[in-house]
Parts: structure tokens; sequence; C-alpha cells
């Protein structure tokens, strides 16, 4: 098995393949898991501007976990035990609707509900179920970026409904 | 059907026909479509969206501190003099070993590289290596198109900005121009890591990424058309085709009342510019005109 070269990752041409591949993947997994409060695109920065200062000692293919290790670490330093805060988008509502304003409001209660629930989720459970129902992600894209299994990333995902599912049931959307 | 499993496969994405049919009928249907469909509203990218690189590189520079001073200056200027004169000889002599070559319009070319292998640069390409450090790193950077002939040994690393390809011993294609990522293996096996998709290729495998599509097809060619000085090209956007033209015969096109984006499926040759033009203009109801200065301006025929 041939050496591994570890400074490759200096090349910037390298070095940009790797922020063009898992800059929006890392800001999306800190927004997923920490809320948008402790400034997920910073700290998703901050890990690559990391992996240039390192660039030396970082294998090519370390890089990913290298990213997501550092990031997670600057983000706990942050967080500690307060509260995640998920945004939603604010439900366009037309002028010339046809929905009664019961229903736009019951809308609005059902976001904001869900949004509790996503925030009151376990952190894997989140980043997991919003990875793959909220950005389109494959189980395996994801099982490759969290470094588990995809069976892992499933039984996240199923957990996660489950729990959605209770909380959620007594609405009655359209 | 256990409705929990049913359940657990539709989160998965793995229900066949009958099964979806069966999922919509629960009772509960709707409000399991209402949690998905809506967890659509909690996307990221709906709120924030990543730096692309040039910004992020600006940033990263601007935020770099600058050098501590460590020691007393004026004493460590007397020592770095001299050691500056030494080590700048030495650094000339043994370090400056990145090994550029360069081809023009028109121009194509063939290097060998210190352990043997061949690199065939076809027109406006140019690849860097570092010719000492060869033997311990077959790393090469590439801008444009090369087809190499890569001797067996360590991992050979072309690596461009679209992309890494990464081989042990083949022959393969890398085409890299703008909005167009290409790579044709013809022997070998190729390993292509891109954005978001990687592929090993095996011989007759191609990999496309053209204005962020990706597109795997396979090839009868034993080698690239370009290196017999014929291009050919199976439905690419015309305007792939017209600069291709410009890069073999060093001359610069306007079109005017031509969708450049159409679809084209044929080739031109390399050593004759007014047959290349026929053959690109006529199967595309085109019109062609030399003026003489190297520009060509092709029309519609639709007047």
């Amino acid at each position: 098995m041939p050496k591994e070269l570890t400074d490759t990752i200096c090349e910037e041409i390298v070095f940009k393949g790797i922020y063009n591949k898992y800059s929006k993947d890392l800001h999306d997994f800190l927004y997923y898991k920490y809320g948008e409060r402790f400034n997920p695109k910073d700290k998703a920065q901050d890990a690559f501007i990391k992996l240039w200062n390192n660039c030396k000692k970082v294998k090519l293919s370390k890089a990913k976990s290298y990213l997501f290790t550092v990031a997670n670490n600057m983000m706990l330093n942050e967080v500690k035990h307060q509260q995640i805060v998920l945004k939603h988008q604010q439900i366009n509502t037309k002028n010339h609707t046809n929905e009664t304003p019961e229903f736009i409001l019951e809308k609005e209660q059902f976001f904001e509900r869900y949004k509790k629930i996503l925030e009151g989720l376990s952190k894997e459970q989140r980043v997991a179920f919003l990875m793959n129902k909220a950005e389109g992600k494959k189980h395996s894209e994801i099982a490759e970026l969290l470094g588990v299994t995809q069976k892992v990333v499933e039984y996240r995902i199923y957990s996660a409904f489950k729990i959605l599912k209770k909380e959620l049931e007594g609405f009655k959307i359209k | 059907m256990n409705k929990d499993i049913l359940i657990k496969k539709w989160l998965n994405d793995e229900l066949n026909d009958t099964e979806k049919v069966a999922f919509e009928k629960l009772d509960d249907a709707q409000i399991n479509l209402a949690i998905l469909e809506n967890a659509k509203y909690f996307k990221a990218s709906n709120f924030l969206e990543v730096d692309d690189f040039n910004t992020f590189k600006q940033h990263y520079y601007s935020q770099k501190q600058p050098a501590k001073k460590l020691f007393e200056l004026s004493t460590f200027l007397k020592i770095a003099g001299v050691l500056v004169i030494a080590f700048g000889v030495y650094f000339a002599f043994f370090f400056n070993n990145e090994t550029q070559i360069k081809t023009l319009a028109g121009e194509k070319t063939t290097v060998e590289l210190p352990d043997k292998s061949q690199v065939f640069l076809n027109a406006l390409s140019s690849i860097e290596y570092n010719e000492s450090k060869w033997k311990d790193k077959r790393l090469l950077k590439l801008y444009g198109e090369a087809y190499f002939k890569v001797a067996k040994g360590k991992k050979f690393d072309v690596v461009t900005s679209s992309g890494i390809v990464t081989v042990v011993g083949t022959k393969f294609n890398v085409k890299q121009r703008l909005n167009y990522f290409e790579v044709k293996c013809f022997e070998g096996i190729v390993r292509v890591s891109s954005n978001t998709i990687e592929r090993l290729l095996h011989a007759g495998d191609t990999y496309q990424i053209l204005n962020n599509t990706f597109i795997e097809s396979k090839t009868t060619a034993v080698l690239p058309k370009w290196t017999t000085n014929l291009s050919d090209f199976e439905a690419i956007p015309f305007k792939e085709v017209l600069a291709e033209l410009e890069r073999q015969y060093n001359i610069q096109i306007k079109s005017e009342d031509v969708n450049t984006n159409r679809l084209f499926t044929g080739g031109f040759v390399h050593n004759n510019l007014e047959n290349a033009l026929i053959a690109i203009t006529q199967p595309m109801n085109i019109t062609y005109e030399l003026s003489s200065s190297n520009q060509v301006v092709i029309r519609g025929k639709n007047k």
C-alpha cells in the first residue's frame, strides 16, 4: 500500500475541491444539529480555515472527518446546554387565497408545533430526519457524512418520525 | 402488511407500487404525508447560503495574522542575511522543480514524466508537476485536456479544479474546460471524485459533468480522437464544439441567430479550417463567413 501523502490538501486546487464538496453539508449539519443561534455558517467556515492551516497534518481521506469533528467541537464549546432554535419559512399568504383565516392560523400553529417538536428531538434524530426529508439526502450519503451505518440513519429517522406523528396527530391538515 | 413496516419502508423510500397503494389507504395517511411535505420548510438553505470558494479564500487571507515578532529584529536580520543568501542559492538549484508545460491554441504536445508515464496535451492546456518529488508523489495539476498513459507504480493523481482522478497504471482522458468536466477511461481502472459524485471507471466508461449535470455513459473508442487530430462529439452542446474549434485553430467565432445549446453529434478535422467549418455548420443548418483576422461569424439560416 503506497504511503499516503499528507500535503496534498495544501494545494489550492485540492482544497477548493474539498471546500466545494463539503461546505454546504457541514453547514447544514451544524444548523440541523445546533440550530441557528450559534452561527453555524461561521463555525463551518472556521473549521475550513483550521483545516487549511493544518493542511500538512491531515490526509485527504481524513479531511471530511476532520472538518466535522472540529466544527462539532467548536459548537459544543459554545452551546453547552442552551436551547436549540430552528427557523421555519414564513408561509406566504397571498391576498387572493381561498383559505379561510382559521385555516391559515391552524397552518401557522401546525408549523410552530412542528418546529418545537423538531427542537425537542435528540440531535441525532433531528440531523438524520432533516438531512433526509428537508435536504433530500439519501440514507447512504447521510451515513457517510456522519460516520455511522445506514441502518442507524434509518432508525433515527424512524424514531424522529414517530415522535412527530404522536405530537402532530391532532391537527387536521388538508 | 404490518402498518409499522409499511411506514418504515415509506420513510426509506422503498415502497413498491402495491405497497404505495396500501400506504395511501392507511387511515392516518394524511398526517403522514403532511409531516413529510412540511419538513421541507425547515431546509437549512432556505435561510442561509454558504460562501463560494472565492469568498472563503478572501476571508481566509484577510483573517490571517501578520507574522509575530519572535526576537530582536536587528540581530535577527544580520543572521538572516547570510542564511538567506545561502538558502537562496540552494533553493534555486534544488527546489524550483515545479515543472510547467503549456500548449497554445492550435498546439498539441507529448510529455514524458520521470516514471515514463506519458501525457498527451491538447490545445490550450497545461500541466504542472514536481519533477524531483515524482518518485514519491505522482501528483499532477491539469488545466484543460490531456490523455494519460500511466506507467504502473504508485498511485497517480490528476488534479483539476473540478475534480480529482486517481489511477494506478492505466489509460484515460481528462477534459476540464468551462462548465465541462469529463473523464474517459480506455484501460485499467480510474477513480474520479468531484464535488458530490465519486465513480470508479473501467475501460469504456465515461464520466461527465456538463453545466452541473452529471452523465455517465460508455465509449467504444480505444483512445481519444483528438490525439489523431480529429475532434468528435456525441450529443454535446454546440457551444462546446465551437469552443474546441477556436482552441484548435486559434480563431474566434461569433454566432448570430444560432442556438448554441443545441446538441451536436459529429466531428471536425484539425488540419483544414474550411472543412472543419463545413463539417460543423452544415448539419446544424448554419452558414459561416471567414474574415481575414482569424474571425469567423456563423449565422442561423432562418432568414
